[in-house]
């Protein structure tokens, strides 16, 4: 520790904190361009120089670190002079046209010179422009040079944080200009962090551009509807119409970041596209209806259906939403049928739970990168997470520390990795498995009881290794990092669920290296962003809220659908779920929801299922409504409602209980509120998870607040996670690339389909080898290619990656041009296929 | 005295290796090889040689600042990216003499422990590239440079840089910026490059210069080198003439020779007789000039600070009365302003505005108060940048105000010059 005494008050902080962090903490402020917090310091801007008592100049405290007896002074004459006079520097050659300029009334230069002057300019000279109009720079940033104070954030949040390294300075002095090369169009991330952190108005948001001033808009706390990270982020609307989401310095885990999706997918919300009232199928066509009547229908044909009904719930709703729906379905209409994917088995799900400890409770990703080892696997972070991908890429950048990360595809984030081990799709299983054979071959004695280990104990390393498709030194070196000092972190996503056989080589890991005494961090990454919330409200047909046992075991969405094709089940409830997309194989939904005798679709959009509905009721999106979602680290948020629901739409919680009125009056709790009460006291998990949100730097927490994590539950006893396989259509020459799927960096499930921005990002369907199965096959990036599987053939454009495995064939599962659930078929294994030139 | 750094100066053909040797070349080397490194820096220490970049910095002291630990990789640059205007000594002493530079840099490399050198040459210096292109080769084939040089165990390889043509690469950091392969800007410090230089390992940056006096050192001894000039400023040094003398160029004298002496014994004096000396830049466009009474300053690093000036890189710029002083300044200044790299806000903003109002001032535009503002910008300017390079910018124009202040508000009241 240090004491030092800022403008007289004496303070004793950390060794090597900045001169800067301490002033502000001691109640000083000081004025910054150039440093951020979560970037590497620069000091370039001058803006935060102070007077050290015996130093002869000023002192840029935010590079400077505090020593022990300093005197430091923060508001002398010459400190205050020397602000005013980088401001007036900065001013000689800025453009000052506030008047045209988006970012006027929330500008970090305008705030400063009015704050700390100089209120006259004595700069006669014609200013430099860079050029006189403003240029665009990709679909969602445009850019005026002329307002820059040259601090290079976006050069560096670009570098240091997203890892794109897209951006860089053209010429020196005062023309250099932070822009991408040459001025070139950006084919980036388009994550428009280099937008948020400029202080002025020079990266700009294009499809904000002239919409509104900033004082005239409406904004409310959020987290993003997107993938499970969940970023923080301030939505603002203006009549009525959703403009702008902008993530803010300090708050949440994402801090100032966002990616594509966060930040300009959620336009979604004022699409015309929006169902605005109920439709009740009438002669084979949807009709408008009154709520009344449908609630009428609803009600009919559900006391029709008995117990044979069934309800499935995105895991995009609310923990509220969630905990009332599995209540309509458990204690009002008596049906333990109820799903919150279309995607995964519930046993895989269960095993998943299990493996990554999440009825353990909550951990936090900034925990997990403090371990010593961190290995990510079965997820394409970089694409599937991108946030998340961000914080690995700074914290490993800033601390010792191995990451491994292993996966078919290249992604970004490699270029942070100690190790990459590109291992055969689908292959998890067998590369942890042979991990873990590596590990058990030197600690015989300490791992003889661990459960499961006789599944592998007698395997051969070659074997293992060959079928993850990894040589046996990538093995061995794994597992000698994971063995070393220190603690272990694993990021494992959905890849898991997607191949179900690979969760026991997850869990055993796990347990071996917990039998060695490591601590071991997991973190699940996830898609959608309520998917843990949905689990823990117990939106699952073998397990209730807080993963507690349930009296009688219900049916998944794939068993629900076989009972409909059977006639077995008679009524389905579907909540902003687009089944028919999302499970694979499409045709087989199609068939089952055809044999059903009633369907309710509940959505924000006509989705493919909501088509086939008998009753379709108009939904909200999260902007209209108020509730908490849990993201993948068990991290419980609220989000604000900041619009009413369009016309008639209305909140997901209302319908819901709507629906369990038309059976009883009392049926509730009523509003999200006493729902979150009622969760409270029912699931231990939930009782006092803190929901401080609140739109101020968390200075205590910085951007980690723990109390906001799920407790453990201590009941997952019930938990079933047998007959886990993965299944894989055997390899032929005719079809030599296995089909795997995922989300796209631009999209999340069919939702981000909906908003023209993303849709502006990226529209058609694209497939992604890597570049030497490219070449062998003679075909190059930007290829328009034929994609044939045994059930199904469709058109798209290639994209090749460098460094991925080969026999990999990537389409998301985002396109609805190109279905890639129509290349699945029910029972069978993960198709193959081929691709040609078309 | 005997010419230690310019021996070879006007001697066409000595630069090669065979001669080289014949002249005693590469005997440092071999001498220094029989000591330990320790003593070598001991022996750099004991000779008081400071560093001939610019700041004079103990040559010895930065070396020993390196870690010990044999494990860690090493490396020297030798900076000979001579940037500073009026400055042509390093380009002197590779062209004439290479196999000295490179002597000294395999000397110092082995005191330090770098098995890898870099030598980062200005861009146009073409010529002295070549010359010392060939000047490697000559030396790994006669095995001074590459594996086990002459049976000491010691290994080094040496590389060329070229730099393309931007001031701030002189910058030490700057420099390691540049070869590593980024924008030349110059890097925040701490961490020194003693600690985290080129690719994050320690290094030590020399001057071409300080490195070219290494050998002579090492075969002489620190007591005959400590023995030249002033006590606090040893060793013999390159004077770069340039401007109204009848001998501009290159003259090795003691540290301490005085300024008189410099123009009037050795440059042969005023280039026309019948005009007087004005002013003259003792140490490179960065050090402020002297007025005419100033003339009996010793040329070391510790009189020239004594008179608010410096040593700098040793480039004398000698003017008659004929020259104007705004004119001047606007010269320099443009210089900088040209020059700055853009990474902070008082240079890259400052030293244009300045430029932009001498202009106006030369150009019979000026406005009353412009040297007042010109004062108050060098104020805000001075100190409060990220590197020296905004500092040099505001020293020579407040030497120039200093010393010529009437003839700056002349050129605003007359809208003409006061010298022609
Ligand atoms: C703007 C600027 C330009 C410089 N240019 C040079 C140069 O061209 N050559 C040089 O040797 N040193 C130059 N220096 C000084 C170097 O930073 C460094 O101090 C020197 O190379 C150290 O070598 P020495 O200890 O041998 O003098 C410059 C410094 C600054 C601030
Ligand atoms: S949008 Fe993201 S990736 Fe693209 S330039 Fe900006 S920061 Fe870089
Ligand atoms: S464009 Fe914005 S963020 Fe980038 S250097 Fe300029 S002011 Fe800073
Ligand atoms: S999609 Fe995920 S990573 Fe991107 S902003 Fe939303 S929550 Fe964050
Ligand atoms: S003073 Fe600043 S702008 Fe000027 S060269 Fe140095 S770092 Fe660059
Ligand atoms: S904030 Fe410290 S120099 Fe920019």
């Amino acid at each position: 520790m240090s004491t030092v005494k800022i403008n007289g008050k004496e303070v004793t902080v950390k060794d090597g904190t900045l001169i800067l962090d301490a002033a502000r903490d001691a109640g000083f402020e000081i004025p910054t361009f150039c440093y951020q917090a979560d970037l590497m310091g620069v000091g370039s801007c001058r803006m935060c120089l102070v007077e050290i008592e015996g130093q002869k100049k000023l002192q840029p405290s935010c590079i400077t670190p505090v020593l022990h007896g300093m005197s430091i002074h923060t508001e002398t004459p010459t400190v205050m002079s020397a602000r005013a006079s980088m401001l007036e520097f900065l001013l000689a050659n800025h453009a000052l046209d506030c008047p045209v300029c988006d970012k006027g009334g929330e500008c970090e230069l305008q705030d400063m010179v009015y704050k700390y002057g100089p209120h006259k300019g004595r700069h006669a000279e014609p200013k430099f422009k860079f050029q006189e109009k403003d240029y665009v720079l990709s679909p969602v940033i445009i850019k005026n040079s002329n307002r820059c104070v040259q601090c290079m954030k976006c050069v560096r949040v670009c570098g240091e944080v997203v890892g794109a390294n897209v951006l860089g300075a053209l010429g020196r002095g005062d023309h250099q200009e932070e822009t991408s090369f040459l001025r070139s169009f950006l084919d980036c991330d388009q994550d428009g962090n280099c937008i948020e952190v400029c202080p002025v108005g020079c990266f700009m948001r294009l499809p904000y551009r002239y919409k509104t001033r900033p004082w005239d808009l409406k904004g409310k706390d959020t987290v993003c509807p997107y993938c499970a990270t969940g970023c923080r982020m301030v939505i603002e609307e203006r009549d009525g119409i959703v403009i702008r989401a902008k993530a803010q310095l300090g708050v949440g885990l994402n801090s100032e970041t966002l990616c594509a999706r966060g930040r300009f997918g959620f336009d979604f919300i004022n699409s015309p596209e929006r169902l605005t009232k109920p439709l009740v199928k009438r002669f084979g066509t949807l009709e408008p209806a009154s709520w009344e009547e449908a609630l009428g229908v609803i009600k009919d044909n559900f006391i029709a259906a008995g117990k044979n009904i069934g309800g499935i719930a995105s895991a995009r709703l609310t923990d509220e939403e969630l905990y009332l729906f599995q209540k309509l379905f458990r204690s009002m209409l008596g049906s333990p049928n109820i799903d919150s994917s279309a995607r995964w088995a519930p046993e895989a799900v269960e095993g998943f739970i299990k493996a990554t400890g999440m009825d353990e409770g909550g951990a936090s990703a900034f925990d997990c990168m403090e371990s010593d080892t961190v290995l990510i696997t079965g997820t394409h972070l970089s694409d599937e997470n991108p946030v998340t991908d961000y914080i690995v890429r700074r914290i490993s950048a800033g601390r010792a520390m191995n990451l491994v990360i292993a996966s078919p595809r290249a992604m970004k984030l490699d270029s942070s990795a100690s190790q990459i081990v590109r291992h055969n799709a689908a292959a998890e299983g067998h590369l942890l498995d042979a991990v873990t054979l590596s590990v058990y071959g030197g600690n015989v004695d300490k791992l003889r009881d661990v459960p499961g280990i006789n599944r592998i104990k007698d395997a051969r390393q070659d074997d293992l290794a060959g079928k993850a498709g990894c040589s046996a030194d990538d093995i061995k070196a794994i597992a000698r990092k994971l063995t070393g000092e220190g603690s272990v972190g694993l990021f494992a996503g959905t890849e898991f669920l997607r191949y179900p056989g690979s969760i026991p080589g997850l869990a055993l890991l796990k347990n071996a290296l917990k039998a060695l005494g490591k601590k071991v961090t997991i973190i699940p990454v996830l898609d959608r962003a309520n998917q843990r919330g949905a689990w823990e409200m117990g939106v699952h047909p073998g397990f209730g809220p807080g993963y507690s046992p349930v009296k009688e075991r219900g049916m998944g969405c794939a068993d629900m659908l076989e009972a409909a094709s059977s006639g077995e089940l008679q009524a389905l409830y579907v909540v902003q779920s687009d089944i028919v997309a999302m499970h694979p194989d499409e045709n087989f939904v199609r068939g089952a929801l055809s044999g059903l005798k009633f369907l309710v679709v509940q959505d924000c959009f006509m989705s493919e299922t909501a088509r086939l509905a008998n009753v379709v009721l108009p939904a909200s999106s999260f902007a209209e409504k108020d509730g908490i979602l849990t993201n993948q680290e068990g991290r419980a948020q609220i989000i604000r409602k900041l619009l009413p629901p369009p016309v008639k739409a209305k909140r997901d919680i209302d319908i819901i209980r709507a629906v369990g009125e038309t059976f009883d009056r009392s049926f509730g709790p009523k509003n999200p509120v006493l729902v979150l009460d009622e969760i409270r006291k029912e699931v231990g998990m939930y009782g006092e998870v803190s929901l401080a949100f609140n739109n101020k730097r968390n200075v205590d927490n910085k951007l980690d607040l723990k109390e906001a994590l799920v407790k453990p539950a201590g009941l997952a006893e019930g938990l079933n996670a047998s007959g886990l396989e993965t299944k894989l259509e055997p390899k032929t020459d005719e079809h030599p690339f296995l089909l795997a799927t995922g989300n796209h960096l631009f999209h999340s499930g069919r939702l981000s389909r909906k908003s023209p921005t993303l849709i502006g990002l990226l529209k058609n369907a694209i497939v992604e080898i890597s570049a030497e199965d490219a070449s062998a096959l003679g075909l190059m990036n930007g290829d328009k290619v034929r994609i044939k599987g045994r059930y199904y053939e469709a058109y798209a454009t290639l994209h090749t990656r460098s460094g991925s495995k080969g026999g990999v064939a990537f389409i998301a599962e985002n396109y609805d041009d190109v279905p890639v659930n129509r290349f699945f078929r029910r029972g069978e294994g993960v198709p193959r296929v081929s691709i040609t030139k078309a | 005295m005997e010419k230690i750094l310019l021996k070879n100066l006007g001697r066409p053909g000595f630069h090669t290796i065979d001669s080289c040797l014949v002249n005693g070349g590469y005997n440092g080397l071999t001498e220094a090889f029989k000591h330990a490194p320790e003593s070598i820096i001991q022996m750099v220490k004991d000779s008081g040689l400071r560093g001939r970049g610019g700041a004079g910095f103990p040559t010895g002291l930065k070396w020993s600042f390196i870690p010990k630990d044999p494990t860690i990789q090493k490396y020297l640059c030798c900076n000979a990216d001579e940037g500073e205007p009026g400055t042509f000594k390093d380009r002197g002493i590779m062209e004439n003499d290479p196999h000295l530079l490179i002597e000294g840099m395999i000397i110092a490399s082995y005191a330090i422990g770098a098995s890898v050198s870099y030598i980062y040459i200005r861009g146009e210096f073409v010529f002295g590239t070549r010359r010392l292109e060939a000047a490697i080769k000559e030396a790994y084939e006669k095995g001074f440079l590459g594996k086990n040089i002459l049976g000491s165990g010691f290994s080094h390889d040496m590389y060329i840089h070229r730099g393309f043509g931007a001031y701030i690469c002189g910058e030490e950091t700057a420099l390691l910026e540049s070869i590593e392969g980024y924008r030349g800007q110059p890097r925040k410090k701490p961490p020194f490059p003693a600690l985290s230089g080129l690719y994050g390992k320690p290094t030590v940056i020399n001057n071409v210069e300080t490195l070219a006096c290494v050998p002579a050192i090492i075969e002489k001894g620190p007591k005959w080198f400590s023995s030249i000039g002033p006590e606090k400023s040893p060793g013999p040094k390159i004077f770069c003439v340039s401007g109204h003398v009848k001998k501009p160029g290159l003259y090795e004298l003691p540290l301490g020779t005085t300024m008189r002496d410099l123009i009037f014994d050795h440059c042969g004096g005023m280039l026309n007789e019948g005009r007087g000396l004005k002013a003259v830049i003792p140490g490179g466009v960065s050090a402020p000039m002297l007025n005419a009474h100033e003339l009996d300053t010793p040329l070391d690093f510790d009189s020239l600070a004594a008179k608010g000036s410096m040593l700098g890189s040793g480039a004398v710029v000698v003017m008659d009365e004929s020259t104007c002083m705004v004119k001047t300044a606007l010269i320099i200044n443009r210089f900088f302003s040209h020059e700055s790299c853009g990474k902070c806000t008082p240079c890259r903003d400052g030293t244009p505005w300045l430029t932009n109002i001498l202009k106006r001032i030369e150009y019979g535009n000026g406005r009353p108060g412009d040297v007042e503002l010109l004062e108050s910008l060098c104020t805000n300017i001075f100190g409060r940048t990220f590197c020296p390079l905004g500092d040099g910018a505001v020293m020579a124009l407040r030497g120039a105000l200093k010393n010529f202040r009437d003839e700056f508000q002349h050129h605003i009241d007359h809208k003409r010059c006061m010298v022609s």
